[in-house]
C-alpha cells in the first residue's frame, strides 16, 4: 500500500527529474559541450549521491513546517504539489516543487487541524528570495573576477573550450549533488514520517537508513524523469537562457550549485556552526529561479542590457501564487480524498486539559489565568485548542503551540525491541539506549512525560538557555532523536 | 583528458601553420611582384609555383583542421565560426595566386613609370594580409588585441583602393592603346582584391569577437 501511495512521490520527482535537469546541463547539451547521454548520467548518478547523503536537511526544515502523519495524506500533499507544478509551468512561469509542496503542507495543516509553524514558514519563504539575490550576487562576483582573469589568460580557444568543457562536467556534478541533496525533500520529504522502511547495514560496512532508502527511491524516480523527458526540457533551457558563451553559462551553472549546496549542506551549517558564524537555513530552494537569478546578475554585471525583466515580476508571482495554488488543491483534495474515498489523511488527535497537563502548564510557568476556559475540557484539533486560548488575549502563538503540546495525547510505551526492529537504534548512542532500556516498558500519555524523564540522562541532556549556534544545535538534535523515539513507541491510545 | 588535450594542441599547431601559409604566401606575393617588375621572369615564376604549393597545403590543412574539430566535436559553440574565418582566409591565399596566376599568363607590359606605384598597391595589400593574420591569431589567443589589428586591416584596405585608384587613374591617362590600359587596370582590380578579401575576413572576425566576449 506504501508503494501506491508513494507514487504521488515518485511522480514528483521524475518531474524534479524532467524540468531541473535542465537548469544543470541544459547550457553544455544545447551548446552541445556535453552530449545528452553523457549529462544524463552524470546528473543521475550525483542527483542520486547527494539525495542519499545529504537530503536530510532540507527535508527536516520541510518537516518543522508541517509533519503529515497518515499515509493517504502524504499521498494527497505531494499529487496537490506535483498538480500544482503542473498547471503553474503551463503558464510558463518559473517555480519548482520547493514552492508547491509548502504551499500544500501547509493545507495539510488546515485541513487536519494543525497550527503551521510560521517560523518555519518564514524561513522557507525568505530563503526563496535570497537563494534568488544570493546566485545573482555569487554569479557577479564570478564574472568579475572571471573576467580579466580569462582577458589575461591568453589560453588557446580550443584549449580553453576543452578546460570548459571538463568544467562543465565537474560543476555540473557538484550541481546535481546539490540539487540532489536540496530538492529531494520536495519529493519524499512529505513520506518521511510515515516509511515503513528499515535500517539496513550493507556489508557490516556501511548503513543505509529508512529516511535514505526512501531517499534513493525518489532520486531512482528523478533519474527516470532525467532520462525520459529531459533532453528536451535541457534544449528549451539551453536556448531560453543561455543565448550566453559557454564561460559565462559555466560561470551561472556555478553559482547555481553552489547556492543549491548552502541551502543543503550539513556539514557546512555545522562547520558554519563551529566557527561562531551565522548560518544558513537548509530549505529546498527552486533551482529555476536560482539559475535565473545568476543570469540576471551577470546581465546585470554586464551593464545590465539584454536582461529580460518580466521574468523577475513572474517570479515574485510565483513565490506567492505557487504556494497558494498548491494550498487551494491540496486542501480541495485532502476533503475529497476523507470524504468520497474515505482515506485516512490525518491520524487522530486529542488534547486534554486534566489534572495532571494544567499542572505541567502551571509549572512551566504559563498564564493560570487562561487556562479556566480549557480547565477539564478535552479537543480533537489543534486549532480549537488554539482559538480558545487565543481569545484570552493573555498568551502569545508561541506560550500556545507549548501549551498544545503539553495538552496533546500521545500514548507511549517504552520497547527497545521495537527500536532495533526500526533499526533506528543506529541513531542512538550507548548511553542514550541504556538510559532506554531503565525504563523498558514503562507507559507515558503525553511526550513530555518521556521527554521529561530522559533528559536526565546522559546523551539526552538539554541546554536550559543555549546561547549559542552550536548549544541550540545540539538541542535541535536531541529533539529530532525525541520525535523518533515517539513516533516508534506510540501506541493506541487505551482508554 | 591527456589524450584530447594532445589532439587539441595538435589542432591549435595546424592551424598556426595554416596562418604562416598565409603569411608566407603574402611575403611571396610581394617579392614576385617586384621581382616581375624587375623583369626577373625565372625568379617571378619559381616564387608562383612556391605560392601555388602553399595554396594547395593550405587548402589541404584547412580541411583536415575541419575534420578534426567535427570528428572530435571539438569548440562544438564556435565550431562554425573558426570555420567560416579559415575558410575565408584561404580564399585570401587564392586571391593572392589567381592574381600572381594571371601575371604568367598575359605576361603583361607594364610601363616603368607605373612601377612605384604599382609595388605600393601590393605592398598595401600584403600588409592588409599581415595584419588579418595578426588579428586571426590574436582572435585563438588574445581577443583583446584582435581590434587593434581589424582597424589596421581596415586602414591597409583604404589605403590599398587609394593607391590603387591613383595607379587607374595614372594607367588611363597615359599614351598607350585602350586595350593595354583595360589589361592594366584588370591588374590593378587584382591585387586590390587581395586587401578586399583580408577586409571581409576581418568583417566576421569582429562579429565573431564581440560572440565571444564575456
Amino acid at each position: 500500500m506504501f508503494f501506491f501511495y508513494l507514487l504521488s512521490g515518485l511522480f514528483l520527482g521524475w518531474s524534479l527529474g524532467a524540468n531541473d535537469t535542465g537548469n544543470i546541463f541544459g547550457a553544455a547539451v544545447e551548446t552541445r559541450m556535453l552530449k545528452f547521454k553523457k549529462a544524463a548520467l552524470i546528473a543521475s548518478i550525483f542527483i542520486t549521491l547527494g539525495a542519499v547523503f545529504e537530503g536530510s536537511g532540507p527535508a527536516n526544515t520541510l518537516g518543522r513546517l508541517g509533519s503529515v502523519d497518515a499515509l493517504a495524506g502524504a499521498f494527497t500533499v505531494a499529487l496537490a504539489a506535483a498538480i500544482a507544478i503542473t498547471l503553474i509551468v503551463r503558464l510558463r512561469i518559473p517555480v519548482s516543487t520547493s514552492q508547491t509542496i509548502v504551499g500544500a503542507i501547509i493545507g495539510w495543516n488546515f485541513f487536519a487541524g494543525r497550527l503551521t509553524d510560521y517560523r518555519s514558514l518564514i524561513t522557507i519563504a525568505s530563503s526563496w528570495v535570497i537563494a534568488f539575490v544570493l546566485s545573482g550576487s555569487i554569479a557577479a562576483l564570478l564574472f568579475y573576477l572571471a573576467k580579466p582573469w580569462i582577458n589575461r589568460s591568453k589560453v588557446h580557444l580550443l584549449e580553453q573550450d576543452l578546460y570548459i568543457r571538463y568544467a562543465l562536467i565537474v560543476i555540473g556534478a557538484f550541481g546535481a549533488y546539490s540539487l540532489g541533496a536540496n530538492n529531494i525533500a520536495n519529493v519524499v520529504g512529505v513520506f518521511v514520517p510515515v516509511s515503513p522502511f528499515k535500517d539496513i547495514s550493507i556489508g557490516g560496512l556501511f548503513v543505509l537508513s529508512g529516511v535514505q532508502q526512501l531517499y534513493l527511491l525518489g532520486s531512482l524516480s528523478i533519474v527516470t524523469g532525467i532520462y525520459t523527458f529531459s533532453h528536451k526540457v535541457m534544449r528549451t533551457v539551453g536556448k531560453d537562457l543561455f543565448h550566453l558563451s559557454p564561460i559565462t553559462a559555466l560561470i551561472a551553472l556555478l553559482a547555481e550549485a553552489i547556492v543549491l549546496f548552502l541551502f543543503a549542506s550539513r556539514g557546512l551549517y555545522n562547520l558554519l556552526l563551529s566557527l561562531g558564524l551565522p548560518t544558513i537555513p537548509l530549505v529546498p530552494v527552486s533551482s529555476t529561479q536560482v539559475i535565473v537569478g545568476a543570469v540576471v546578475g551577470i546581465g546585470l554585471a554586464k551593464g545590465g542590457k539584454n536582461i529580460r525583466y518580466n521574468i523577475l515580476g513572474k517570479i515574485s508571482l510565483a513565490w506567492i501564487a505557487a504556494p497558494v495554488i498548491a494550498f487551494i488543491i491540496s486542501f480541495t483534495m485532502l476533503f475529497i480524498m476523507q470524504n468520497v474515498f474515505e482515506q485516512k489523511v490525518q491520524q487522530e488527535t486529542h488534547y486534554i486539559f486534566d489534572r495532571i497537563t494544567i499542572t505541567k502548564i502551571v509549572n512551566d510557568g504559563y498564564d493560570n489565568a487562561a487556562l479556566s476556559v480549557v480547565n477539564g475540557r478535552r479537543f480533537d484539533s489543534e486549532q480549537d485548542v488554539y482559538h480558545e486560548l487565543s481569545e484570552q488575549h493573555s498568551l502569545s502563538r508561541q506560550e500556545i503551540v507549548d501549551i498544545i503540546q503539553i495538552a496533546e495525547i500521545y500514548p507511549l510505551k517504552v520497547d527497545t525491541i521495537k527500536l532495533t526492529q526500526s533499526g533506528m537504534q543506529r541513531q542512538f548512542s550507548a548511553a542514550q539506549l541504556l538510559a532506554l532500556r531503565q525504563y523498558e516498558a514503562a507507559t507515558y500519555r503525553h511526550k513530555w512525560q518521556l521527554r521529561q524523564v530522559l533528559i536526565r540522562y546522559p546523551g539526552f541532556e538539554l541546554y536550559e538557555a543555549p546561547d549559542t549556534q552550536l548549544k541550540k544545535e545540539h538541542n535541535r538534535r536531541i529533539e529530532d532523536q525525541l520525535n523518533t523515539l515517539y513516533r516508534i513507541f506510540m501506541v493506541e491510545e487505551t482508554g | 583528458m591527456a589524450l584530447l588535450l594532445k589532439t587539441t594542441r595538435f589542432v591549435e599547431s595546424q592551424i598556426d601553420t595554416f596562418l604562416d601559409m598565409v603569411s608566407d604566401s603574402a611575403t611571396t606575393f610581394q617579392l614576385a611582384i617586384e621581382d616581375y617588375l624587375g623583369e626577373r621572369y625565372e625568379q617571378f615564376e619559381e616564387r608562383l609555383t612556391k605560392i601555388r604549393e602553399l595554396e594547395h597545403r593550405a587548402d589541404d590543412l584547412r580541411v583536415s583542421i575541419e575534420r578534426f574539430l567535427y570528428e572530435r566535436t571539438l569548440i562544438p559553440e564556435n565550431r562554425g565560426d573558426v570555420l567560416a574565418i579559415l575558410e575565408n582566409t584561404d580564399e585570401v591565399i587564392d586571391n593572392i595566386k589567381d592574381s600572381l596566376l594571371q601575371f604568367s599568363i598575359e605576361m603583361p607590359d607594364i610601363p616603368s613609370e607605373l612601377d612605384d606605384l604599382w609595388v605600393q598597391t601590393s605592398k598595401a595589400s600584403v600588409a592588409a594580409v599581415e595584419q588579418l593574420v595578426f588579428a586571426v591569431r590574436s582572435f585563438f589567443r588574445d581577443l583583446a588585441a584582435v581590434n587593434n589589428y581589424i582597424h589596421k586591416v581596415y586602414f591597409f584596405e583604404r589605403e590599398a583602393d587609394q593607391i590603387g585608384e591613383k595607379l587607374r587613374r595614372k594607367i588611363f591617362g597615359m599614351n598607350i592603346e585602350l586595350s593595354q590600359k583595360s589589361q592594366l587596370r584588370f591588374f590593378a582590380i587584382h591585387i586590390e582584391k587581395i586587401s578586399d578579401a583580408a577586409q571581409n575576413v576581418c568583417d566576421r572576425l569582429s562579429i565573431y569577437t564581440i560572440k565571444r566576449q564575456l
